[in-house]
């Protein structure tokens, strides 16, 4: 099979990204209820973030003015179309469309290719640190009406867009660097300022040595999580047929133990992107599956994850130049915790031991 | 040595080449032969030995009683892993006294094809017998899996076998120990931490380190191999290769450089699917099934029933292939290797092993349309009844065949269970039980 899954969702993902990104300035408005970080501070993008929509017309609503007008049917209509957009194509949202979601995988690609190991977070904490995405739906549903009851500055407008990494890294592919800056303006936009940037520096560390790591603390994820008894798409376990190697949990961006574990048909957690990793890894027949409304999309065989691990390269390989900076920055002996940086020196110099050829020839393949 | 036993050892050496030859001369006489063959029967014929895989492969080679260590890393290192092994009645009858009345027979013939290849050794005698053994200081590596393993140094210092630095083997021993729970995060802990001493070990033994970039060149070059194993087995899934020659192609797995098998599979995958299909496919689990004692497969082929799956570690679990590592650094590479060796085992030697009976009901169901990549024109479809091999003194698989027997029971598949050893002697009642069950396939059931 020549167009494996995993080459088809990274060309769906960067479509989606030039198309999100840039639409705007081709005329293309897909609305203000997009489940994925399609930030409306890019200018010219083709559509928003629903999660700056909610903040809005969480707050309007509870105006009194507001209530009965055409503004409110308006809203509603917006909720509506979230609903719908999110109950069709679900987690994939997340997983297939979020340009955020690229952003944070280029960044995977990028310590792959520099041979750095991946952070892990230990299922307890994330278990913990997972409850924080459901704290900021609730923190983005609270502030706004507290300002429409006048008991917050309103400044505190749009309190999640305002901490939100997307917000200071999106805008920089439009060339737009002021949400970088700090807003003397007064003390609450001096304090968003500065969260932001703490946020944002923590977040690209934390993206850079574990995949997927905002994706951990996104609201929009607990959100259409929140909606999955309306989505179509799943992700399905056949328990009888699973041998519990882990491969599903090495595929995965998340690092989700449950598909393995679990022991029965529904293994969709809350972190889930339906991104289909572990389906395409898994070598038994028919034991996990990517449905839409019951029918099979995607189902995993030992034929096709033959197919595809044997085709992974793990590619140890990167131009000198920036090969030799990696090799002091990423250092052992300044970074105890990163391993494997220098293995690319060590290896010119017993290659010979290797059968002649033969790596060369199979990474190359 | 007295001149009784060296005539005793003479004897059993020629009846050792004898088995071999016998079970070779029956391979080639088979109608069903074909040249993409000749590559395994020539590794069979010209020995089976670590010492003559590391001749072939031009890496020094390291001995394995089991398969729970990652071959990766062997690969990696740059040696030839040989995983010791014993078909052979007439090695068993060898082995020495002092031994248990119910003993292991794999373990038992290479205690006696070891202690045959020691008096040779001694007295000069030219070329080397057997499949099994041990010759030179070439240094074990020992996975503490089944109780039979374990006590291995122990029986071959009884048994009188020279070691160099510890007694019984004949080169240094690395124990491997393994937590016997799957599912629980402190065993893997542990299971990870043997495995990098593993590495330290193999590196110590070669003086060079175990890159990333060797690391990943060896999953590469272990999933090329999973992936051409598995070519041959949806051909066996839909009944196009007879038992004899799978058990063939995956037995001599140790004999050569991966990359050589990979290829000669690669190349009999072609002429195999020509075959038609044959026979009422069966599923076989159990104990393991080495050269020369094909004596089952044949029995069962000459009963009309064509085995279209197995649980082997001889055969379809020979390696864990198809190693995904989301994080392909050095550390994450040992880690992903650790995880796939221990969780995705299906030995009886673990205590939770209930997903074992998973493999087999998994693969019950027909896959049809969901093996996208089956060769055109190969029906895989489903097997219609479970034969279970218990060899005689293999107590996990003994053990663990009665719950088997129940689930697969449960979910409707016909079940026969087999008690035998390498002797011929049973034959004949084997071959009128597996008449027997081939006769209730196809009646009810699934």
């Amino acid at each position: 099979m020549s167009l494996r899954l995993r080459r088809l969702r990274r060309l769906v993902q960067h479509v989606c990204f030039v198309v999100l990104m840039y639409g705007g300035r081709f005329g293309l408005r897909l609305g203000p209820a997009l489940p994925c970080f399609s930030c409306p501070f890019v200018a010219g993008c083709g559509g928003h973030c629903y999660l700056m929509g909610l903040q809005g017309y969480i707050g309007f609503g509870l105006n009194a003015a507001a209530l009965g007008s055409a503004w409110l049917l308006t809203s509603l209509g917006w909720l509506a179309v979230f609903i719908i957009l999110t109950a069709v194509l679900g987690k994939a949202w997340c997983g297939w469309v979020c340009p955020f979601g690229l952003i944070q995988d280029w960044l995977t690609a990028l310590r792959r290719r520099l041979g750095l190991r991946e952070r892990r977070i230990s299922p307890a904490a994330k278990k913990k640190l997972g409850l924080i995405k459901y704290g900021l739906v609730v923190y983005l549903a609270a502030v706004p009406p507290l300002i429409t009851l006048g008991l917050l500055h309103e400044d505190f407008y749009l309190p999640f867009c305002n901490i939100c990494p997307g917000k200071a890294l999106l805008p920089l592919f439009a060339g737009e660097t002021r949400y970088l800056a700090v807003n003397l303006n007064n003390q609450v936009t001096i304090a968003f300022s500065v969260a932001l940037l703490t946020i944002t520096g923590l977040t690209l560390t934390g993206m850079f040595f574990k995949e997927r790591f905002f994706c951990l603390f996104c609201p929009m994820l607990a959100l259409i999580h929140l909606l999955k008894p309306l989505t179509a798409l799943r992700l399905i376990k056949k328990p009888g047929a699973c041998v519990g190697c882990g491969n599903c949990r090495r595929a995965c961006p998340m690092d989700i133990e449950e598909v393995r574990e679990r022991l029965a048909p529904d293994v969709q957690t809350d972190e889930c992107l339906d991104c289909g990793g572990c389906v395409e890894a898994c070598p038994s027949n028919s034991a996990l599956a990517l449905k839409f409304m019951g029918r099979k999309l995607f189902a995993s065989s030992r034929a096709y994850a033959a197919g595809f691990v044997s085709s992974l390269i793990y590619s140890v390989r990167c131009a000198p130049p920036f090969q030799g900076l990696t090799a002091f920055l990423f250092h052992r002996s300044f970074v105890p915790f990163v391993r494997g940086a220098d293995s690319q020196r060590l290896s010119s110099e017993y290659a010979d031991h290797e059968t002649p050829g033969n790596h060369e020839r199979i990474l190359k393949k | 040595m007295s001149e009784y036993l060296k005539n005793l050892m003479a004897r059993a050496g020629a009846r050792v080449k004898a088995e071999e030859a016998r079970e070779l001369e029956h391979l080639r006489g088979r109608p069903d032969r074909l040249a993409a063959y000749d590559y395994f029967l020539d590794l069979a014929a010209t020995g089976l030995t670590p010492a003559a895989a590391a001749a072939r492969t031009g890496r020094p080679a390291v001995n394995l009683l089991c398969l729970q260590a990652p071959l990766e890393l062997f690969q990696a290192a740059g040696l030839s892993p040989f995983k010791v092994f014993g078909g052979s009645q007439a090695g068993a009858s060898l082995a020495a006294q002092g031994l248990p009345a119910l003993m292991c027979p794999m373990l038992k013939s290479v205690l006696g094809l070891s202690r045959l290849r020691q008096e040779e050794k001694t007295s000069g005698a030219a070329g080397e017998v057997g499949t099994s053994g041990s010759s030179g200081a070439i240094p074990w590596v020992l996975p503490t899996t089944c109780d039979w393993v374990v006590k291995y140094p122990e029986m071959a210092r009884l048994a009188g076998l020279s070691g160099l630095d510890s007694p019984g083997l004949s080169g240094p021993l690395h124990w491997l120990e393994l937590p016997h729970v799957k599912d629980r995060e402190g065993s893997q802990a542990r299971w990870l931490e043997e495995v990098l001493r593993l590495k330290d070990f193999l590196q110590n033994l070669t003086g060079r380190p175990i890159t990333r970039r060797a690391l990943a060149g060896a999953v590469a070059v272990y999933g090329r191999a999973w992936r051409a194993l598995t070519g041959l087995i949806l051909l066996r899934r839909a009944g196009r290769i007879a038992a004899p020659w799978f058990f063939l192609t995956t037995n001599v797995f140790f004999g050569d450089t991966v990359e050589k098998w990979t290829e000669a599979v690669e190349k009999l995958i072609p002429a195999v699917a020509k075959n038609p299909a044959a026979g009422r496919r069966v599923f076989l689990a159990g104990s393991p099934i080495f050269f020369p004692n094909f004596k089952l497969p044949r029995l069962m082929e000459e009963a009309g029933l064509t085995v279209a799956a197995d649980d082997l570690c001889s055969s379809e679990r020979l390696f864990p292939g198809g190693v995904d590592c989301g994080d392909p650094s050095e550390f994450g590479l040992l880690e992903a290797l650790a995880q796939r060796y221990h969780q995705g085992c299906l030995c009886p030697t673990f205590a939770d092993n209930d997903r074992r009976v998973n493999n087999i009901l998994g693969q019950a169901a027909p896959a049809g349309p969901d093996v996208p990549d089956a060769p055109a024109g190969v029906g895989v479809g489903a097997f219609e009844g479970v034969v279970y091999q218990v060899l005689k003194g293999c107590h996990p698989f003994d053990l663990e065949s009665f719950s088997v027997e129940a689930a697969l029971k449960a979910a409707g598949l016909k079940f026969i269970r087999l008690e035998t050893d390498y002797t011929a002697e049973d034959s004949q009642n084997l071959s009128t039980r597996l008449e027997a069950f081939r006769q209730t396939l196809g009646v009810g059931g699934i």
